[in-house]
């Protein structure tokens, strides 16, 4: 099966699946300080991760990229110009509500969609879709239920693996990073906290063992490839109605981001989750050179009466762990 | 019985001894820092004993902090220097609400609520462009000493616009600079200006007053005048502000002790 | 036309200003002498060297005093819309309702220039949080704090999705500040697909004719806001009309660059085309007055052309400038080290283009939007640049980052590659902050290395062509 490659979480798995493609959503690892398709000065090193994924990437068979950031639509013209492999720029809407914005949105995922038949895919039906849809969906309520039970590490590996796992279930405790049931129970005595932000890479689900380990507890993870990236739970009437129109309006309108103009929905989100989970702390997680959630800091300091921990990463991950442990470990110093 | 704080700074390493009870300081010492950090460390604490009429079994707890911290094996614990910075200002100054500490190579922004608890913090730890490191490239380039860089900026009419974020690129400006006939009054009032609006983006908006100013920049004269500037609001210096944390670190060891 | 044009210094502005008052110079209501506005804190006016016309006066009188004529307009009752990011759209239509007065509040960008620092704009901005890794118009967000520049403005509009994420942060902090704003979307411009229909945008690049649709929808809004805002219809006819004028500032434009990038010798220097240029994104809040100003800038390169004057040296390097520069003295220093511009792409050609007329005018102010050389991608923009190249003779290309803007240092790196691959010119890449004095020899070094090359590469290829 044809894998089609992305990290965008307003790109639907299920819309690749349907089309009978694999979604691998890619969980990004620090790009190597040798790669020189993309400059390091200016460029985030999230985007310069992806774009070194793309063109090393030997298993892929397109890439779908979307314009949520510039330096993310910069990276496709790098991209197209520096490897064969065939990628789909999706414009994702910053406004988010008016009509336009939507149908601009829905109009963008039949056009990707034209884009997966060109590699092989098929046009699926309304009932293929619903199905795929529900499949999705009860993969992601497994997810969800299961986040209580597993360390903060492990629900976000399990958020990034979504994309392949169609209704598998978690939840039993244990785990290979070791943490038993016992421990897990302990963690009810830790500090509370969020983490808020854009994408996280592969190093930095280590980050949230730290935090663990130096006493708090995530108990959400607000992160682009975290809960706040996934997707709400389907409206079921309208998704077997016309599911694609649900699948538009569940990513579109139900994932909320710093990048949305205006992005208050990012913040009636938190405000709901964070007093929800009864969060002590955040701890706000960003790229240097990403201006979208570098943006957000000050605001969100003056926004929330929560103490916030700016943990700033320039992607390599040798010379940030040992500040990072620092910082993390003067928060937990100041909560506990 | 006495307690001790070990401040392994990037530059310096400071111990204070407390007495566990009143909390007076008994003792303090200061060294440069080196390669070999738990000897320096080990050295310097048993010179501070020693002149301090005191011995090792005098010492209940000690408790170390700064960057290099967990090199000093005789601490019985480590805590950060945020932490041990808030207590060791709270202690000098009780009515302190923000503390600013810039170091040789980090600067910090703590907030403290009325018990002197830590509320709030934001680090440069990352970029030398608001630290100490600037100020000494700066003196090196202008064949002056660091503790003169204070009465040139007095002398400053215009401060020079630094532009770079990072000292590397920023030592060359200062060349070109000097090549374009910027006095070094102006050369130095620009670079504390460029610290001091490093401060203000960590601090934000809200910053409640009384300001502190720890840390051994604090001691180059001249700094705490640009923060005044910068934020708008008066900043004192505290006293004996590069000993703020280890006093804080002995403080901590002697919480912990009780 | 002024005898013996030069660039001149503030100082000697003085002496030729009391010399063309004295020979009846007829000047506007906001007119005077340059030097005035250095005591109303613009101190880098004293370092810029500037063309010496006085049409070239009148174009720095207008700029200069445009804060001035934002209160007035407050003062008349008249609606004042700040127009964010579309360089050069919105305030086409803005400017057909008698009672408003469109300015662009991104332009605060150069008051830490201007003003060297002295505004505490930047300073404002870091106390938000948006600091020096950001684009330097984050002093806009300081002048909208201090309210100390330009009055706040009665609507705010931008446009967002395929522009630039640094303005787009600022505008949402901004918002968060709690100025209301009305945003509209810019789609990211593709090519179009197989079998789509198709438009050919002003500027010669083609577009999906669905996303010309999208954006003519997103400006009814925009058209609707402002018809509520003013109090009364924009219909077709006005719309036309103010079509027009805006493309009479496009075609005087027109002519000047032409004149300006291909006379022997440069008629006009670099810095002032930049401000002119400027001119063509909101009339500097006064529509008419601009085409009195480029009219009669106009009027003084064309003497200078039919005469064979200009303000360098004939052996000038023709350089090809990409993007604006956050300092206006490095245009003079381009020029100092022996170069002069020919041709620009400060990212708003879409604002030098005419307007279509034979279309439905929102329709041509829709393909006008989308043929912004943000919206698309660096590979198109790298391609007109190519071609601009072509057009204006120029010899090397140099590309002027600006600090913190997230596009910059991706597109940067395309457009370098584009251009050296297609035409085999030398391209320089330099980053210019708000206040360059610290950095000029670096830059001057950089800039007279780029001349060095261009005067090598020409002599290599005057012998060849001796050989043969």
């Amino acid at each position: 099966m044809k894998t089609i490659i992305y990290t965008c979480p307003y790109v639907p798995a299920e819309w690749i699946a349907a089309h009978g493609l694999h979604a691998g959503r890619v969980l990004l690892d620090s790009v190597d300080p040798g790669f020189s398709a993309a400059r390091a000065e200016g460029v985030c090193p999230y985007v310069r991760s992806f774009i070194g994924e793309v063109i090393n990437n030997r298993g892929a068979d397109g890439a779908v990229v979307t314009t949520v950031c510039d330096q993310m639509r910069r990276a496709f013209d790098i991209i197209v110009r520096n490897c064969d492999l065939p990628a789909f720029l999706m414009n994702v809407p910053s406004t988010w509500q008016t009509l336009a914005a939507q149908k601009l949105y829905v109009d963008e995922l039949k056009r990707l969609g034209g884009f997966l038949i060109g590699l092989g895919g098929k046009a699926p039906s309304k009932d293929t879709l619903a199905e795929t849809m529900l499949a999705y969906d009860d993969a992601r309520t497994s997810i969800r239920s299961a986040r209580e039970h597993l360390s903060a590490k492990q629900f976000a590996e399990a958020i990034a693996a979504g994309g392949s796992l169609k209704g598998e279930a978690f939840g039993d405790g244990s785990s290979d990073s070791g943490h038993p049931q016992a421990a897990l129970q302990a963690a009810t005595l830790r500090v509370p906290l969020a983490i808020v932000g854009g994408p996280l890479m592969k190093p930095d689900f280590d980050l949230l063992d730290m935090i663990e380990h130096l006493g708090g507890r995530v108990v959400l993870d607000a992160t682009e490839t975290g809960e706040r990236g996934m997707c709400p739970k389907f409206d079921r009437r309208r998704l077997r109605e016309d599911p694609l129109l649900e699948l538009a309006d569940a990513y579109f309108a139900g994932i909320p981001d710093a990048s949305r103009r205006p992005n208050s929905e990012l913040y009636r989100w938190l405000k709901r989750e964070l007093a929800g989970r009864a969060v002590r702390g955040i701890i706000f997680r960003r790229y240097v050179w990403c201006d979208l959630w570098h943006a957000e800091l000050g605001r969100l300091k003056e926004w929330c009466n929560l103490p916030v921990l700016d943990i700033d990463s320039a992607g390599d991950n040798e010379t940030d762990r040992p500040r990072i442990s620092n910082r993390i470990r003067a928060f937990m110093e100041m909560l506990q | 019985m006495i307690c001790a704080g070990i401040d392994a700074g990037s530059r310096t390493i400071k111990v204070v001894l407390i007495d566990t009870d009143s909390l007076e300081i008994v003792g303090k010492g200061l060294t440069d820092q080196g390669v070999e950090q738990d000897k320096l460390a080990s050295g310097l604490f048993k010179k501070v004993l020693k002149s301090s009429g005191a011995t090792e079994k005098d010492v209940a707890a000690t408790v170390a902090t700064g960057y290099g911290r967990n090199a000093v094996g005789i601490a019985d614990t480590t805590i950060t220097e945020i932490t041990c910075h808030a207590v060791g200002v709270h202690r000098l100054m009780p009515t302190a609400r923000t503390v600013i500490d810039i170091g040789g190579q980090d600067s910090k922004l703590v907030r403290l609520d009325g018990s002197g608890k830590v509320r709030d913090f934001a680090m440069n730890d990352r970029c030398a462009a608001g630290t100490g490191r600037f100020l000494e490239v700066t003196a090196v380039r202008l064949g002056v000493e660091l503790d003169t860089l204070g009465k040139l900026a007095a002398g400053s009419r215009r401060p020079a616009a630094i532009s770079s974020m990072c000292v590397v690129f920023a030592e060359t400006e200062i060349t070109g600079l000097l090549a374009c006939g910027t006095g070094r009054e102006d050369i130095v009032a620009g670079v504390q200006a460029a610290i001091a609006s490093r401060i203000v983006a960590m601090a934000g908006r809200n910053i409640e007053p009384p300001i502190v100013f720890t840390g051994g920049v604090a001691m180059v004269s001249g700094m705490a005048a640009a923060l005044q500037t910068a934020l708008g609001q008066t900043v004192t210096v505290a006293p004996q502000p590069q000993m703020t944390g280890a006093l804080g670190a002995a403080i901590l060891a002697a919480d912990r002790n009780r | 036309m002024t005898d013996a044009p030069e660039r001149i210094t503030l100082e000697e502005w003085d002496v030729q200003y009391e010399k063309l008052r004295r020979a009846g110079m007829r000047q506007p209501q906001y007119g005077g002498p340059l030097s005035r506005h250095v005591e109303d804190g613009d101190h880098r006016l004293r370092k810029l060297r500037y063309d010496n016309s006085a049409a070239a006066l009148r174009l720095w009188n207008f700029l200069l005093t445009e804060e001035d004529r934002l209160r007035e307009a407050r003062s008349a009752g008249k609606k004042i819309v700040g127009t964010m990011k579309d360089l050069g759209t919105v305030p086409v239509m803005a400017y057909c309702f008698d009672n408003v007065a469109a300015f662009y509040p991104d332009g605060a960008w150069w008051i830490p220039c201007v003003m060297e620092l002295s505004d505490g704009l930047l300073e404002v901005a870091d106390s938000l949080g948006i600091d020096e890794s950001f684009c330097p118009v984050r002093a806009m967000l300081g002048a909208f704090v201090t309210g100390a520049h330009f009055p706040i403005p009665d609507m705010l509009i931008c446009s967002v999705g395929a522009t630039c994420d640094d303005l787009s942060a600022i505008a949402q902090r901004l918002n968060g500040l709690g100025h209301p704003i009305f945003w509209w979307e810019m789609p990211h411009r593709r090519c179009p697909e197989q079998d789509e229909p198709a438009v050919i945008l002003p500027g010669g690049i083609a577009a999906p004719k669905c996303q010309v649709e999208f954006v003519k929808s997103e400006l009814e809004r925009v058209k609707a806001a402002l018809e509520e805002l003013a109090g009364e219809r924009l219909d077709e006819e006005k719309l036309s009309a103010g079509i027009s004028q805006a493309n009479r500032v496009r075609q005087y434009l027109a002519e000047l660059r032409y004149l300006a990038f291909t006379a022997e010798p440069c008629p006009i220097p670099a810095l002032e085309m930049l401000i002119a240029e400027m001119l063509a994104i909101h009339f500097c809040s006064d529509r008419r007055e601009t085409i009195a100003v480029l009219g009669e800038l106009l009027e003084e390169v064309r003497g200078r052309v039919n005469a064979g004057l200009g303000v360098l040296d004939a052996d000038a390097a023709r350089i090809f400038w990409v993007n604006p520069v956050a300092d206006l003295q490095v245009m003079n220093l381009l020029e100092d080290c022996g170069g002069r511009v020919c041709g620009t792409e400060y990212l708003f050609t879409h604002a030098l283009d005419m307007i279509p007329q034979d279309v439905p005018p929102l329709e041509a102010l829709a393909r006008c939007a989308l043929a912004d050389p943000m919206a698309g991608s660096s590979i198109d923009r790298a391609e007109r640049i190519c071609a601009d190249v072509r057009r204006f003779g120029a010899e090397a290309v140099l590309i002027s980052r600006i600090p913190g803007a997230s596009h910059c240092a991706l597109e940067g790196q395309v457009i370098s590659e584009i251009v050296a691959e297609t035409l085999d010119v030398p391209v320089l890449e330099i980053e210019v902050p708000p206040v360059t004095d610290s950095m000029s020899p670096t830059l001057r070094t950089r800039i007279e290395a780029l001349v060095e090359t261009v005067r090598a590469r020409r002599r290599a290829t005057q012998g060849i062509r001796s050989d043969r």
